[in-house]
């Protein structure tokens, strides 16, 4: 008998980021696990109150990098609530739009990282190949491919350019014969199967007792989506079905994001379909001047600045890729947020490691941390 | 869900402990309770209205005193809640969450780390985003962001 810790990061390949997790073992089992974060931590909520509010948007694409969209999103809708705005209708439709392609570019990111974890070189090419074919389209309409800065209080920046919709249904086409490539990849292959099957098992109890969320929460068998239980923009104008497995281990979270990239899809054709026929403005028209002033003055004294606009508290959830993101965004009034604090799904899915760790084997932990989906910049923040 | 119905529910067990329900957009409504009730709102909240998600757990620096905040979602309701307590600036502690809902424990090491609230009985309140020894609570008001600071770092494993 000869226990110890060891260190799993802080660079590793199975971290994805920067963080570290410690395990405690015995030979090859996993006796204990105990994560530790911060490498990646910006202060991106202490920064927040020192900006004006459509400076916070910036912040919001670097929270996590692979869904920006997602997490713009997020913050506006609170941001929105707080201060008593409301959007009109096709920049809502835009925002959906850009949601569910970003949905499909993490989980491509995602796939193309797990498998690689799992030793199959192929599929994380084919995963990054199709990849670029998402971020194209984002710098189509906004000129970025990974930090956007596209989606503004009251609003979107832009309308997409003309011919981006066929353009995104070619891209769309395209996609759904690659699942069907990317299924027998992976549920075809035998050493997938072995190496995922009844593997970092978290039954749906511990996930809601853990606050797990997300895919994972859907793979162990709960049928929880917020698209689909507090419709937020205009999910629900949309018909889609929410992805669910019964296993809870890595195959079940494998099949559960596989078929929510075939529910994007679905989503997306409808939201195009829409867009091509209801023209129509951005931005709300009555949003006051102060919003639209490019620069906000510097300094933590900026909340004192008041100005006569009502006060709020804004709450906003939003179903991110990797599971449910919550904001709370205090308006006191003054040119910068006074508070605003945001839910990481991640933050609450690492937090539960040891549920789904311990037991087992010291090479089992790069496919279960991989089924997890860990983005580090929406953790630390 | 609304305001009315919480404060019904939770009324008969918290007496003068229930401060009021407010209603809040998008949720079934604010509950803002003194602190000596915590526990038996949590209990409550999960076991009798059925908030079986404690969401995220946040603190916010109000300057005279601090105001800690709990997001709760019911599955059966569909619906979220948020439950808010003020704690005095000088003396800033309440009963931890994580004996009821285990989700609570990194949100509230979080909240320890950067707002400067501590969670009785929490069975691992250390330092997770922030160094250990590290001894500034950031999401204060008092911490101002272009005032350079010097801080010592220890490892934290020799």
């Amino acid at each position: 008998m000869s226990e110890m810790w060891i260190n799993m990061g802080p660079q590793h390949p199975m971290t994805h980021g920067l963080w570290n997790l410690r395990v405690k073992i015995d030979g090859e089992m996993v006796l204990d696990v105990d994560p530790e974060m911060g490498y990646l931590h910006r202060g991106i909520e202490k920064i927040s109150e020192d900006r004006h509010y459509n400076e916070v948007i910036t912040l919001m694409d670097r929270c996590c990098y692979v869904a920006g969209f997602a997490w713009e999103h997020l913050y506006i809708l609170a941001a929105e609530q707080a201060l008593h705005i409301r959007p009109p209708e096709r920049a809502e439709y835009l925002r959906v739009m850009s949601d569910e392609f970003q949905r499909i570019g993490s989980h491509l990111m995602w796939y193309a990282a797990f498998v690689q974890d799992l030793g199959l070189m192929s599929p994380f090419l084919y995963g990054m190949r199709d990849r670029d074919l998402v971020l194209d389209l984002f710098q189509a309409y906004t000129g970025a491919r990974l930090t956007y800065e596209y989606m503004r209080v009251g609003g979107v920046r832009n309308d997409v350019p003309p011919g981006f919709t066929d353009r995104a249904r070619k891209v769309l086409d395209w996609l759904d014969d690659r699942y069907r490539e990317y299924d027998a990849l992976c549920m075809g292959s035998t050493i997938f199967r072995e190496r995922c099957d009844d593997l970092g098992i978290l039954k749906a109890n511990d996930c809601v007792a853990h606050g797990v969320t997300g895919p994972m929460l859907r793979a162990a068998g709960v049928r929880r989506d917020l698209r689909k239980d507090r419709p937020y923009a205009v999910y629900k104008q949309i018909d889609f079905d929410v992805a669910q497995a019964d296993a809870a281990d890595v195959t079940a979270r494998y099949l559960v994001r596989m078929e929510e990239m075939r529910q994007s899809n679905r989503i997306l054709r409808q939201v195009l379909d829409w867009l091509d026929h209801h023209p129509g403005p951005m931005m709300a028209d009555n949003l006051p001047r102060w919003l639209g002033a490019p620069y906000a003055p510097i300094g933590n004294e900026g909340y004192l600045l008041k100005r006569s606009y009502p006060k709020g508290t804004g709450f906003s959830a939003v179903e991110e890729p990797h599971g449910e993101a919550c904001a709370y965004v205090v308006n006191e009034g003054a040119l910068h947020p006074y508070r605003v604090k945001f839910r990481s799904p991640v933050f609450s899915n690492i937090s539960a490691a040891r549920q789904y760790l311990v037991g087992y084997h010291v090479a089992d932990i790069p496919p279960i941390m991989g089924s997890v989906d860990v983005c580090v910049g929406e953790v630390d923040r | 869900m609304e305001a009315a119905d919480l404060e019904r529910a939770l009324r008969p067990v918290l007496g003068d402990r229930l401060l009021g329900v407010e209603p809040f957009e998008g949720t079934a409504g604010r509950v803002r309770f003194r602190r000596e009730g915590a526990v038996d709102l949590f209990r409550t909240a999960r076991d009798t209205l059925l908030f079986g998600h404690l969401t995220m757990v946040g603190g916010i620096d109000w300057v005279d005193h601090r105001e800690v905040v709990y997001v709760l979602w019911s599955d059966t309701a569909r619906q979220y809640a948020i439950l808010s307590a003020d704690v005095p600036a000088d003396d800033a502690h309440i009963e931890t969450a994580s004996a009821v809902w285990p989700s609570a424990n990194w949100h509230e090491r979080e909240a320890w780390e950067l707002v400067d609230i501590s969670f009785d009985h929490h069975p691992d309140l250390r330092h997770l985003l922030t160094p250990d020894g590290y001894v500034f609570h950031p999401l204060l008001r008092s911490f101002k962001l272009h005032e350079p600071e010097e801080l010592e770092v220890k490892s934290r494993h020799v």
